[in-house]
């Protein structure tokens, strides 16, 4: 088979082999995608005292997500103005007063603002919030801080909240689940040995679903069909009848979410927010995927599971609850895993193909296309 | 006796700065106005610039502590203490007599002011 021959119409392409592995494609979706779309980088309440602070990878850049003496996260380009050392090196913890780059002890302020440098005051036409930190575009929504280095963001209201309302088809219905409000349960770090696109388009189809998934596709008999819940608008996957929860041994979950609707009970929905965000919801709970892209071949997946405060504060054990999801979690990566050196292969240069129940995820590749076509 | 500035320019936690014979920072801790030279007995930094807690003020770049009443050091890294200065309010202005003594300046600081 050669690049020219046509496809028989149930399949579509895929993207090439070379936007899996080149670092040059790469490199273009890091300044293209990463660093122009709005990207959730942390969980706001993982930062909770002024001078708490975390370092995350967004595209090319260390930005510094930092909770001021006023309560208000800001986040900055992670470099000190001086002579452009990295300002904070711990990945995370929490300041006294101020962040003191470790060189030459230039010194700002929680909001970026230069504060005292050694003979400052005798530079007396250093302004000094002209030489603070960069500042880098911040929006807080599900209880998760956004950040966007686009010097002018998209709209958040398009291109984030759009595209859950999208995905669940009606605008307001993610807000049944109030995920601002609800506490972190569970946290696990994956180190995925896969390009970023690999994972995406994992996550958006289900036609692997009864080979890899056994837990999943117990949970969700329709998935052994092969369509995903993000192949449809506003579709719930529905839980099997003898099923009592969203768990790893279909054992009672836990009561669901009040403001949950009866028409979004016994249902598991996901949403893709790109460039980075997969966000699962289920009656009683959520799990929010984020992916930290940090080379070609190379992601960071953070995932939280999301429960009722009270759930959380209860002590229960949520590990049959967890256990679902981390399982279908390590299931996926292998897979992407198995598929990351084998796409350098010969037969994989011109990609893959899509079947019927994956043809969605070709408007995600004409999507990255778009993006890199400029 | 110099007259500095109008009490109005010291909201309290806050510092306001001004040049004598070296940079002399007058504090205001809440209970009290204290005048000490600006410039940290360490290392070149302004003292004006840092924070004010329980009556000392914290060095902005290496967090040495100053006595806003006595001007010594409470420790390491500073060794030698700012000189303090006497502070008087009339009619809403703040007016400092300023210390005769010479002042401390950090190691290779000449006396000058910027």
């Amino acid at each position: 088979m050669t690049a020219s021959t046509a496809l028989p119409s149930s399949l579509i392409a895929t993207l090439p082999g070379y936007s899996y592995t080149e670092s040059e494609t790469f490199a273009l979706e890091q300044a293209r995608i990463l660093e122009q779309y709005w990207f959730c980088a942390i969980r706001s309440a993982d930062l909770p005292n002024p001078g708490s602070f975390r370092n995350v990878q967004v595209g090319r850049e260390s930005v510094l997500v930092v909770r001021g003496r006023d309560k208000k996260l800001r986040a900055f380009l992670n470099v000190c103005r001086h002579r452009g050392a990295k300002l904070c090196t711990e990945e995370s913890g929490e300041v006294r007063r101020s962040l003191q780059c470790p060189y030459h002890a230039w010194t700002y302020g929680l909001d970026g603002k230069l504060v005292a440098a050694p003979n400052l005051s005798s530079m007396a036409d250093i302004d000094r919030t002209e030489f603070g930190l960069i500042g880098v575009h911040l929006r807080e929504w599900l209880g998760y801080a956004w950040v966007c280095l686009a010097e002018e963001p998209p709209s958040f209201s398009e291109t984030v909240m759009g595209a859950v309302a999208e995905r669940m088809g009606d605008e307001n219905a993610v807000e049944e689940w109030h995920i601002e409000d609800l506490a972190l349960g569970k946290r696990i770090t994956y180190d995925v040995a896969a390009n970023w696109k690999l994972i995406i388009e994992n996550f958006m189809e289900c036609y692997h679903c009864a080979t890899i998934h056994p837990e999943l596709t117990e949970v969700l008999p329709e998935f052994a069909d092969g369509y995903a819940a993000q192949y449809y608008v506003g579709h719930g996957a529905e839980f099997g009848e003898e099923v009592g929860g969203f768990t790893v041994d279909g054992s009672e979950g836990f009561d669901r979410l009040t403001d949950v609707g009866e028409d979004h009970d016994r249902r598991y929905y996901a949403i893709t927010v790109n460039p980075q965000v997969f966000l699962n919801l289920v009656p009683d709970h959520v799990i929010l995927h984020r992916m930290f892209p940090v080379s070609v071949d190379r992601t960071i997946v953070e995932c939280d599971w999301l429960y009722d405060r009270s759930v959380v504060d209860s002590g229960t054990d949520l590990s049959a609850s967890f256990e679902l999801f981390h399982r279908v979690n390590q299931q996926d990566f292998d897979a992407c895993e198995r598929c990351q050196p084998t796409m350098s292969s010969r037969a994989y240069g011109n990609g893959g193909v899509l079947v019927p129940s994956e043809h969605h995820i070709g408007a995600f590749h004409e999507w990255v296309n778009k993006q890199l076509a400029g | 006796m110099i007259s500095v500035c109008s009490i109005d320019d010291i909201p309290e936690g806050e510092a306001f700065r001004f040049n004598a014979d070296v940079p002399i920072a007058v504090f205001n801790t809440g209970d009290a106005l204290y005048a000490i030279d600006d410039t940290c007995t360490h290392q070149d930094a302004s003292l004006a610039d840092g924070w004010v807690e329980d009556g000392c003020v914290e060095c902005p770049l290496h967090a040495a502590c100053f006595d806003l009443s006595t001007g010594m050091p409470s420790g390491p890294p500073a060794k030698k203490a700012v000189r303090t200065h006497q502070v008087i309010v009339s009619d809403r202005t703040v007016y400092v007599a300023i210390n005769e003594t010479p002042a401390e300046l950090p190691v290779g600081e000449e006396i000058g002011v910027a």
